[in-house]
């Protein structure tokens, strides 16, 4: 194998973490799906696993970004709850009080999201698609949603490329 | 309106006496300059206001608070409100006073109810804290201050309803020239704060648009950095339809989505990559390093998998197909197809059948129709 030519840039960085937390992530990911799973694969099965690997993408990026972002913060906090839903539905868990918990949560950020409204002078409407797409993009006022904004692209960026060479890795 | 403008006569006429003679004393000019002031509001001729200030004059300190004039608390009232006036309500004259009373309920009323213009001065002189304002303002000598003075008053009604930086370097600006409007600068500076802060909030914001503007390609910045000007969020520049924040916004929620998406088709692929596959740790790491900062494809890397020369082409047709953010179940069968070349059309086809929606299976059909081409 080549040695690299170049020394990567910096091995602390968000994509060395990503990098090694999603494959880590891939990895369980392989052990917990059926072994032989190319011919005997149903849709549903796949779909699980895509929706797997594609939220083991998300919490290996929050991972690698820290909680000292308010995106990654909200991003392993929606994962949690909707893992922890998705096992009341399932009726793995009993726990009704967390069920309670959640929709309460989601409340408050809608109130939350109709006070900052105000808040948003310029691009109103455009500002409130923006919450809905960055994660924990509701509780936020403008400054800090554009702030968070930047900082999510950066890690998408980041993500994309990994996961498109980790892809191409295989698939070549 | 009578019995508070009696009140405050009894309470306020020893300290508004000492006061009052403490201006009238300190003045520069005689106070037929105050008066000025009031005959532009009072609308009384110059001349006959000088009278009425300069006769009630000489009786200024002991003769104040005796006669009991009942015109008088009207204009203990004004007095309050205006240092001159106060003498010239004396009963030495009480036709003009009378008509000073008219004049000053009038202005009372105006004074104390709305217009800015009037507030101030009984604000300026009615409270013993503004002793300074209300001095400068009997000092002015000239009388062409009378004519500067309401469009300069308007001017700063203007200047502090806008919010910006203007109003508050004009107003500090008058201020200077015109002592006497010190209150009013208060005030401006009580709005200027708030637009000071809104305008700190407006350059924060429109840093870090510039720094989204960077981050996000396809923002034409030449187009764009021109409608960032800071105080004039509502004006267009450049040609630019749409203001400059909405188009960038557009841009960075669509450059948001389009990478949410291609993290989604990402995950497809790699779900679908290989059950079979063991991930050689080191490998890939030096894959990734290589790879990333390279920005090549490892060529050193081992087929592990079967080659799939569809991918890029695939990956298109995938990036075309996808104008919705669900998951894609038409592309699901493409990657079935990339991962096992065995798979037949035919089964590709059956795995479309049971798909969510007509739409979705006939896209897929489409592709798979393409795929065989």
């Amino acid at each position: 194998m080549k040695n690299p030519q170049r020394s990567p840039t910096n091995p602390g960085s968000v994509r060395s973490r990503f990098t090694q937390v999603f494959l880590q992530s891939l990895l369980r990911i392989r052990k917990h799906s059926p072994a032989s799973s190319s011919s005997s694969s149903s849709l549903g099965e796949f779909l699980k696993r895509c929706h797997r690997v594609k939220v083991a993408a998300y919490v290996s990026m929050a991972r690698a970004a820290g909680t000292r972002r308010a995106w990654s913060r909200a991003m392993l906090w929606r994962v949690r709850h909707d893992a922890h839903r998705h096992r009341l539905l399932q009726g793995r868990c009993s726990r009704s009080s967390s069920r309670e918990r959640s929709p309460g949560k989601k409340k408050r950020r809608t109130k939350k999201k109709k006070k900052r409204r105000d808040d948003q002078e310029h691009g109103f409407g455009n500002a409130e698609k923006l919450q809905k797409l960055v994660p924990g993009g509701e509780a936020m006022d403008f400054s800090c949603l554009l702030d968070e904004t930047a900082h999510y692209i950066k890690c998408l960026v980041t993500q994309v490329k990994v996961m498109r060479s980790i892809a191409d890795f295989y698939s070549l | 309106m009578e019995p508070t403008a009696l009140t405050l006569a009894g309470s306020t006429d020893a300290a508004l006496e000492s006061f009052l003679n403490e201006e009238i004393r300190h003045l520069i000019a005689p106070p037929p300059e105050s008066a000025n002031s009031f005959t532009a509001l009072l609308g009384l001729p110059r001349t006959r206001a000088i009278e009425l200030l300069h006769s009630p004059e000489t009786p200024n300190s002991p003769g104040v608070a005796v006669s009991g004039n009942p015109t008088r608390p009207y204009f203990n009232c004004l007095g309050d409100g205006g240092g001159g006036f106060a003498f010239a309500a004396d009963s030495e004259l009480v036709v003009p006073a009378a008509r000073y009373s008219v004049f000053a309920g009038e202005k009372n009323d105006s004074l104390e109810t709305s217009s800015q213009k009037v507030k101030n001065e009984p604000l300026t002189e009615s409270d013993s804290n503004h002793n300074s304002s209300s001095q400068p303002l009997v000092s002015d000598p000239t009388v062409e201050n009378k004519g500067q003075r309401p469009p300069k008053r308007k001017d700063r009604e203007k200047k502090g309803k806008a919010s910006a930086k203007k109003s508050k370097n004009e107003s500090s600006e008058v201020a200077e020239e015109l002592p006497y409007v010190h209150v009013r600068a208060r005030r401006g500076q009580a709005t200027d704060s708030h637009s000071l802060a809104e305008r700190a909030r407006r350059e924060k914001i429109n840093a870090r648009m510039k720094l989204l503007q960077e981050l996000v390609p396809g923002c034409s910045k030449v187009a764009l950095l021109g409608t960032w000007c800071i105080d004039k969020p509502q004006q267009h520049s450049e040609g630019s339809e749409i203001s400059g924040t909405a188009t960038v916004l557009d841009e960075i929620i669509n450059h948001v989505q389009s990478l949410q998406r291609q993290v989604e088709l990402l995950s497809m692929r790699l779900a679908a990559v290989n059950p079979r596959v063991d991930f050689n740790m080191d490998s890939i790491f030096a894959a990734e390093n290589v790879s990333l900062v390279e920005s090549n494809f490892p060529s050193m890397v081992m087929p592990l998998m079967w080659p799939d020369v569809q991918v890029n082409g695939s990956r298109q047709q995938y990036h075309q197909q996808w104008q919705f953010n669900s998951l894609p179940p038409p592309v699901w069968g493409r990657e079935q197809d990339n991962h096992n070349y065995v798979t037949p059309e035919n089964s590709l086809l059956s795995y479309d059948s049971p798909a969510n929606s007509a739409s979705l299976h006939s896209r897929a059909t489409e592709n798979g129709a393409m795929k065989v081409d």
